[in-house]
């Protein structure tokens, strides 16, 4: 069965790469918010199998998104992994802190994107 | 073979290839505009009136060109352009020796993104 992503994240050419490579790579369904507002109420509405969220957002940034995913018990259990242009250490130990399932980093590999994402979430 | 990629297609990495390239073509302006926002810090940047507005903006345009060059196959304009957001990001602005490098980096990038193919 295919599995569904939704991507959030403010910058349309990240979000469509990611859809074209996730769709075209791994027949993922790729569902796309342009805001952590936005991606909440895509992410109660659609239930994907994992959400890959950006870090740096205009409004509602990544990791308060992800607070707020976190606290609904509608979205609470979704595994969701941050993408993130941040590469310096003390962003990554940040990022790891907060209790996310992964982090994958910007800029990442068309080719390869989902299998990423399969390997941190550990899918068969 | 990778766990979780067992269901997935073979990949036909020539059609994946050439559908990013039609995203570049269909994103190119905005990635000259970026381009344009840390051509236009860095020249205020030399002259000396860099307002703050200007300057979050340079910094927001390097983070966004670091986080996506490298994606469109240009993994040197991502090492670049995170050099510039490293600068912008100081404490205090980019250091006054690095006003010459602001703007190398600011054409190595223009270069870099008007000869992808």
């Amino acid at each position: 069965m295919a599995r569904k992503i939704l991507i959030i994240d403010d910058e349309d050419d990240i979000r469509e790469v990611a859809a074209l490579s996730l769709e075209s790579v791994a027949g993922w369904e790729v569902i796309s918010a342009g805001s952590g507002a936005q991606g909440m109420a895509r992410a109660i509405e659609h239930q994907p199998d994992a959400i890959l969220l950006d870090v740096m957002m205009p409004g509602m940034d990544g990791p308060t998104t992800f607070y707020e995913l976190r606290k609904n018990p509608a979205t609470a259990r979704i595994p969701v992994l941050l993408l993130t242009a941040k590469v310096q250490s003390s962003d990554q130990r940040r990022f790891a802190d907060l209790g996310v399932d992964a982090v994958l980093f910007k800029p990442f590999d068309p080719l390869t994107l989902s299998k990423q994402i399969a390997a941190a979430l550990g899918w068969k | 073979m990778i766990p979780g990629t067992e269901s997935m297609k073979p990949v036909d990495q020539p059609a994946l290839t050439e559908a990013v390239d039609v995203l570049w073509a269909r994103f190119l302006p905005q990635m000259q505009e970026r381009v344009a926002i840390l051509e236009a810090a860095a020249a205020a940047f030399t002259s000396g009136d860099f307002p703050t507005k200007q300057h979050e903006a340079a910094n927001d345009a390097a983070h966004k060109l670091a986080g996506v060059l490298g994606t469109f196959g240009l993994t040197k304009g991502t090492v670049l352009a995170r050099e510039l957001e490293m600068m912008y990001s100081r404490d205090g602005g980019p250091d006054p020796d690095l006003a010459v490098r602001l703007n190398e980096i600011a054409a190595e990038l223009r270069v870099i993104v008007e000869n992808r193919k």
